[in-house]
């Protein structure tokens, strides 16, 4: 009894192995055998792969890109400005317009009393005209920042060139750093150091330009190297202070940004004194680089949820393709199933050997869809103009899920061929 | 169930002399008890078998002879146990066959019997020794040994030189000894062949039969299904069966 246990299992587990083997390599020899239906059922699935891997693939992109625009400054980062950088609703605005300015005073306020605060700068924007001999730029972004460590916090590096001293930057004289699309617009694409020394005119008034900075890329389309740094001394004197400006503030490490956010807020509550009681509004705002990222995720989550919807029907289609095809085979393949059971072969090993051609197809349907896919998505991605990200887990997952439509769209087949009479199987021809 | 049958049919069932009616003889490969096969056409029940009984001692060889309609090809799916019984027992070296569901009925067909069909079966686009190894595989025997077993089965039907050929680059006498090879490698208690030369010529029929008489001579237990008397006559016993019953059961040599 104990023998006759002892064999059972030791066959069974050698059994399987063999089976398993026999079924893969019947199922290449099978697919080998019917180039046509193979191509068909290849391209099912191929089409489908292709298109999930495709989107899936532009949306990380997509993410990615706008993850990296806004943590270039950093997680590290926080800002303190008048206006909030993304206003909600009208009464937000009206109520943010009522306030006051956010001054160099301010700035200074919190780089003096916030401990946790490693970096302090402020920031004012405009958009001007730049010109180059007769080479002209327009809409470009003019940030005038003060101390030079806001580069840092910016997340910018100088290519070329230098960055002005801090006397410079005090003195109010007209000197820039250029982003790199100024070589492009006004240079006619001369290397970096041809710029450096030359003269570049905005808004009229000429600028040295001491500086080219390294790219940064595009992000949907907007270039974000369309810009000309100057000193914020020489940004007041051009365009007034009048302007409200905008403190960044960066801390060392994540975990601080939480303990400088409430000595900031503690600094900007008493600098706003005259509104305190007023619960309504404390009279600035104080935004993280998250606002951004979790306006970008709820605004595009459900626009990803169809377009991974519509492009997973293309998988469903693919899916039937392949069961369609999975059935004709079954049926012309009925004589040999008989054979195979007459000698000996059990249900699952018929269920196994369909399955495993079923899922040998689609996984090489799979794995060339995630081909396709990432060069489709490569395609697009080089046309609108940002980064491709080839990840290894989409690949996998792209292969993983046309294997297990294999096994779904394939088991019914293989049930059917799995059932089938003996007898009835060696009749067929 | 069987007393009701005997009840019903009193004077069909027909049962050998040798034959004990309940239970099995220990010593006979094949014992088969009063098997009914009925088969449904809408509300008519159709008789294929009724009452048949034989014992089949190790090493005979036997032919079961009868037009077509007789049943014996029903009679040969039950004793290669592709099918079960309506009614009765059917013993198999010593096993129950009647009670098994399909997994242990292909378990029995696997180790217990080789098949040789009249249009030989065999896998269009495996090798010869492929094929041969078939049963080997799905009874779980590993590689090497699979691969050995497989030779020397070729060998012993003189194949040796043939056995990567694909069954369109053999002849029908080859395709046929392949077949018979793929029956014997797993060392069955019956070799079982339907109508062996039923697609072969005269002169190749000869070679065929000459082996099985050799297969024979060497131990083997083979049963020939045929309707060629010329056939059965090769075989030392025969059974006829003639409208599901059997009609006669004679040792000839």
């Amino acid at each position: 009894m104990f023998f006759v246990l002892l064999r059972g299992q030791q066959s069974l587990s050698l059994f399987r192995l063999a089976a398993i083997w026999e079924a893969f390599r019947v199922a290449t020899a099978s697919l080998r055998a019917n180039k046509l239906r193979t191509a068909l059922t290849l391209v099912g699935i191929i089409v489908g792969v292709t298109a999930v891997i495709a989107v899936v693939t532009i949306i990380k992109g997509l993410d990615q890109t706008v993850a990296q625009t806004f943590s270039s400054q950093g997680s590290t980062v926080f800002t303190i400005s008048k206006n909030p950088q993304i206003i909600k609703s009208r009464e937000e605005f009206i109520k943010s317009n009522r306030r006051k300015d956010v001054t160099h005073e301010d700035a200074e306020a919190i780089a003096r009393t916030c401990t946790a605060c490693w970096r302090v700068g402020i920031a004012a924007n405009a958009v001007e005209t730049v010109k180059y001999n007769d080479q002209k730029a327009e809409n470009v972004r003019i940030r005038g920042v003060d101390p030079i460590t806001m580069f840092d916090i910016d997340g910018v590096s100088i290519n070329v060139g230098r960055i002005w001293t801090e006397s410079e930057g005090a003195s109010g004289r007209e000197i820039c750093v250029i982003g790199p699309d100024m070589l492009k617009n006004l240079f006619n694409d001369a290397p970096a150091d041809r710029a450096v020394g030359q003269e570049i005119r905005i808004d009229g008034r000429p600028y040295l330009v001491l500086g080219v900075l390294e790219p940064l890329g595009s992000i949907f389309g907007f270039s974000r190297d369309n810009v000309v740094y100057i000193p914020y001394s020489t940004y007041q004197k051009a365009y007034g202070g009048r302007r409200s400006l905008v403190v960044f503030i960066q801390v060392h490490k994540t975990d601080q940004l939480e303990s400088a956010e409430d000595q900031v807020r503690t600094v900007m509550r008493n600098r706003r004194g005259h509104l305190i009681g007023n619960t309504d509004d404390e009279g600035f705002a104080l935004e993280t680089q998250d606002v951004f990222l979790n306006l970008y995720g709820s605004a595009t989550s459900n626009i990803y949820l169809v377009t991974i919807g519509v492009a997973a029907i293309s998988l469903v289609v693919g899916g039937i393709v392949v069961m369609n095809i999975m059935l004709v085979s079954v049926t012309e393949r009925t004589k040999e199933i008989g054979i195979r059971k007459a000698i000996g072969a059990r249900r699952k090993d018929i269920l196994t050997q369909f399955l495993i051609e079923a899922v040998t197809v689609t996984a090489i349907g799979g794995a060339i869809g995630v081909g396709t896919g990432f060069g489709l998505a490569y395609i697009i991605s080089a046309l609108i103009g940002f980064p491709l990200l080839v990840s290894v887990a989409s690949a996998v997952l792209g292969v993983g899920v046309s294997s297990a439509v294999g096994i779904i769209s394939g088991l019914w087949p293989a049930w059917r061929a799995a059932k089938l009479d003996p007898i009835e199987a060696l009749r067929a021809e | 169930m069987s007393d009701a049958t005997l009840t019903l049919t009193p004077s069909e069932s027909v049962i050998t002399p040798h034959a004990e009616v309940n239970g099995h003889d220990p010593k006979m490969l094949i014992s088969m008890r009063n098997i009914w096969k009925t088969y449904q056409m809408g509300t008519e029940s159709v008789h294929a078998l009724h009452g048949v009984s034989f014992d089949i001692p190790r090493g005979e060889y036997i032919a079961i002879i009868g037009p077509s309609g007789s049943g014996k090809s029903t009679l040969m799916n039950l004793i290669g146990c592709l099918d079960t019984a309506t009614q009765g027992e059917y013993w198999l070296n010593g096993k129950n066959v009647s009670e098994m569901d399909d997994d242990e009925l292909a378990r029995i067909r696997n180790q217990e019997v080789g098949f040789v069909f009249q249009t030989f079966n065999l896998l269009a686009r495996a090798t010869a020794l492929h094929n041969v190894e078939l049963p080997l595989i799905y009874g779980g025997v590993g590689a090497s040994q699979r691969h050995d077993m497989a030779k020397k089965a070729l060998q012993s039907v003189d194949l040796t030189e043939r056995m990567t050929h694909k069954p369109n680059e053999l002849s029908g006498g080859q395709r046929q000894r392949v077949a018979i090879a793929r029956a014997l490698v797993n060392h069955p208690s019956i070799l079982l062949a339907d109508e062996p030369t039923g697609a072969l010529d005269s002169h190749t029929s000869m070679e065929i039969m000459d082996l099985f008489e050799r297969l024979h001579s060497e131990g083997n237990t083979i049963i020939v299904v045929t309707h060629e008397h010329d056939i059965a006559e090769r075989a030392h016993r025969v059974i006829s069966i003639r409208d599901g019953q059997i009609e006669k059961d004679e040792r000839i040599r």
